[in-house]
């Protein structure tokens, strides 16, 4: 009796777990589609009673734009009682691993998307497509073409920014420079140090803060990259045109070890060994703007989009921001290089894409996305929109001359080795190398190496 | 007769029925990836859900063994592998073993050290990786503190390459020799009281007690924590994420896997996710861990059965 119970019992445990594995949960309610002409170049006044949904959003860290974005959500669920938001924030770095990933689970309405970039150009043999790109190729984006709000945005960025096969997927909330300095305004003054236009006299002004104990320049190094982008603006200054750049490249036509790639590495080498404070290494990104809002440092090599944490750290702190000085050619100096930032994302099977619709033209109101701009302190995209801010008005001479940076053109060639970048993060005490021109060598070598390897 | 305890007919196939959930369990969570891990290696998948996946044959391998420099800088990789494996390997075991003998001697609050050793074993990487960020940090934390009174500074894990590697390698140690000693711990415990006794009477020394009586009783908990410690430090690559990201010059072969798998190889801006070719760096992984984990598997067995019979 007792074995036949046994046999009873454990055919049943495994009917139960193969009955449990094999079970789906409910299949989630089907939103009904956007009707057409429904969203419009302003939001929808009215909040129209519909089935309750709830609208999932993925968002990366950035202190003031979640601040923003926490705010609008609120405003959001007020206007559309039956649209619950559910935003979810994650470090820059793991945005496209937890896109991907949500994407592929159905688990996501709305994605935070960087302006597309990185497109394999025709010169460039052997490259994988940048993730953007393998996205929309899956059908995990939906294709906005027609939705009014895009035309709210103006029309280069949503070719450059969001456009892919003549179809428009993402709408891109502003622009980024990433190759400017901030400078402490109260110890330029207290030291009688002038604003600096050229390179040597920004090596003359860190000279003037060394002397007197106070550190040029600060970044946030904990995370590797700001201190290598924080001298873009060296690589920016010596080749304006960054675009020909990672062409030259590719064909050969440039080099990384040439006499001019030499000019730029010697510097870099000034820039980590004697402009950057000791320490910086540690520093998390997030935490520099306050690291330097803390009025012990000079200067912050840094994007535009610190500038808002910058003034939530210390509001009284007064700073400036220059294009990083890199040539000792003050016109050559006048030219700011970053990208395009944030974007918005559908994921193509959402079973909300009437709140995701609802929800992007409500942001892509003028008004809101205003004062989204203010918040986070982004280059607008609106044709109408201002950037009424400090970093606005620090910006506003050089947006004639913003260039997208090399980093938004530079795929690698497969088989490139680990150094074939212009990183200033390669010289000691962040990398292990102290001579420029070896330096200069290796990176070419291993540039090279790749290009050889795909011939 | 057999004694069989299920009895007859059908009731034979409970045990079978018993074993099923199990070994399911096994297929879908274990063997079943690394079996798609295998085929995955062969195609130029992306791991997004739609993307098409072409057969590109052996050119995965081809590019992580023979392609450009970045062949060799899996290779130097590879062996930083190998010297992380090494040290942490030898270090843990031995101060595992050291920890355990002091820990399992009859001391006023020695339940409170062994839980003091052991608590970082329950913490997880990402805390791990937090306390020595902080920890380490080069601007006013503990460490640059202890070391400025010497007048000294440093970056610790934003510094030198192989500086940035070594404090890994501690934080590794750290993390996991509460677990090499606990282990110890239960094999020692295990070794008989009268042995010592009578090692004592015949005029033992401690240290001839220790290698005559407790090390080669100790075999096989030995043997099972010298394999755990090579298989994990083969395979660590949480503790590289959490306290140094992607640096030239510190990455080991299961981080390299992730890195390339999930697009963080480019510094500021995110690269193709290339799970394809991961998975082409992990069967070379896998067979490290195979070659080495069998090798020592093979002389660790001749040894107990030379010690123990």
């Amino acid at each position: 009796m007792s074995k036949k119970l046994l046999t009873l019992i454990s055919a049943l445990v495994l009917l139960v777990m193969v009955l449990a594995a094999c079970g789906g949960s409910a299949p989630a309610p089907v939103a009904p589609a956007a009707s057409s002409g429904e969203a419009a170049t302003t939001a929808p006044a009215a909040a129209p009673a519909g089935e309750k949904a709830t609208l999932k959003v993925l968002v990366h860290q950035n202190p003031p734009m979640v601040e923003f974005m926490n705010t609008f959500n609120e405003k959001f669920q007020s206007k559309y009682p039956n649209i619950t938001v559910d935003m979810s924030v994650v470090n820059a770095n793991d945005l496209s691993t937890v896109t991907q990933t949500r994407l592929t689970a159905n688990d996501v309405d709305v994605v935070d998307i960087f302006g597309f970039a990185n497109a394999a150009q025709p010169y460039m043999k052997n490259v994988t497509p940048p993730n953007w790109q393998t996205l929309i190729d899956a059908g995990l984006l939906m294709d906005l073409t027609d939705q009014p709000f895009v035309k709210n945005y103006d029309e280069a960025t949503i070719k450059d920014a969001g456009t892919y096969n003549d179809k428009v997927y993402a709408i891109n909330l502003g622009r980024v420079s990433y190759s400017g300095i901030y400078y402490n305004q109260d110890l330029f003054d207290k030291y009688g140090v002038k604003v600096p236009t050229t390179w040597a006299e920004l090596v003359a002004a860190c000279e003037t803060f060394r002397s007197n104990d106070v550190s040029c320049m600060t970044a946030g190094g904990k995370d590797g990259w700001p201190i290598f982008v924080g001298a873009y603006g060296l690589t920016g200054a010596l080749y304006p045109d960054q675009a020909a750049l990672v062409e030259g490249l590719w064909t050969g036509a440039t080099k990384w070890n040439d006499d001019q790639a030499l000019k730029m590495w010697e510097k870099m080498k000034v820039y980590t060994q004697d402009m950057m404070e000791s320490g910086a290494s540690g520093i998390a990104g997030d935490a520099a703007p306050g690291r330097f809002a803390s009025g012990e440092v000079a200067m912050f090599p840094g994007g535009t989009w610190y500038a808002a944490a910058i003034d939530a750290a210390q509001p009284a702190f007064k700073w400036g921001y220059i294009p990083f000085p890199g040539s000792d050619n003050a016109d050559d100096n006048k030219y700011l290089f970053g990208k395009y930032d944030q974007g918005w994302a559908v994921a193509a099977n959402t079973p909300n894409k009437d709140a995701a619709m609802k929800y992007l033209a409500e942001f892509s109101d003028p008004a809101n996305y205003q004062a989204f701009a203010n918040a986070v302190g982004f280059i607008p995209t609106q044709p109408g929109a201002t950037l009424d801010t400090a970093i606005g008005k620090a910006v506003a001479p050089f947006l004639a001359n913003f260039r997208v940076g090399f980093e938004q053109y530079w795929v690698a060639p497969k088989g490139a080795g680990q150094y074939a970048n212009p990183w200033a993060s390669y010289f000691k005490p962040f990398g292990t190398f102290d001579d420029p021109k070896e330096l200069a060598d290796k990176v070419q070598a291993d540039l090279q190496s790749g290009l050889d390897a795909n011939k | 007769m057999v004694n069989y305890h299920f009895g007859r007919g059908r009731a034979r196939l409970a045990p079978y029925l018993l074993l099923l959930p199990g070994f399911l369990f096994y297929l879908v969570i274990s063997l079943g990836p690394s079996i798609a891990t295998a085929a995955y290696s062969f195609t130029d998948a992306t791991g997004i859900k739609g993307a098409p996946v072409h057969f590109v044959g052996l050119e995965n391998y081809r590019e992580f063994l023979f392609m450009g420099q970045a062949s060799r800088d899996n290779y130097d990789a590879l062996l930083r592998t190998l010297i992380f494996c090494f040290f942490v390997t030898t270090i843990q075991f031995t101060l595992g073993l050291v920890m355990a003998l002091i820990v399992n001697q009859k001391l006023k609050g020695v339940n409170f050290f062994r839980t003091i050793y052991f608590m970082p074993v329950i913490l997880g990487a990402v805390i791990q990786g937090l306390i020595w960020s902080l920890f380490l940090y080069p601007m006013g934390g503990p460490m640059a503190q202890l070391i400025g009174l010497f007048g000294l500074e440093s970056e610790f894990l934003g510094g030198q390459p192989a500086q940035a590697f070594a404090w890994v390698m501690f934080v590794q140690i750290w993390a996991n020799m509460g677990i090499t000693m606990m282990i110890f711990i239960a094999g020692l415990q295990t070794i008989p009281t009268e042995l010592y006794e009578a090692a004592r009477i015949d005029g033992a020394s401690s240290w001839s007690v220790f290698r005559n009586v407790t090390w080669p009783l100790l075999t096989p908990v030995t043997n099972t924590n010298l394999l755990l410690n090579l298989i994990g430090s083969l395979q660590a690559w949480q503790l590289f994420l959490v306290l140094l990201g992607y640096r030239n010059g510190t990455q080991v072969l299961g981080y390299l896997i992730f890195a390339q798998g999930f697009g963080q190889t480019s510094g500021s801006v995110t690269s193709s996710f290339r799970q394809g070719y991961a998975a082409a760096a992990s069967i070379v992984l896998f067979l490290l861990v195979l070659v080495i984990g069998l090798t020592a598997q093979t002389l660790l067995k001749r040894r107990e059965e030379r010690i123990i019979g």
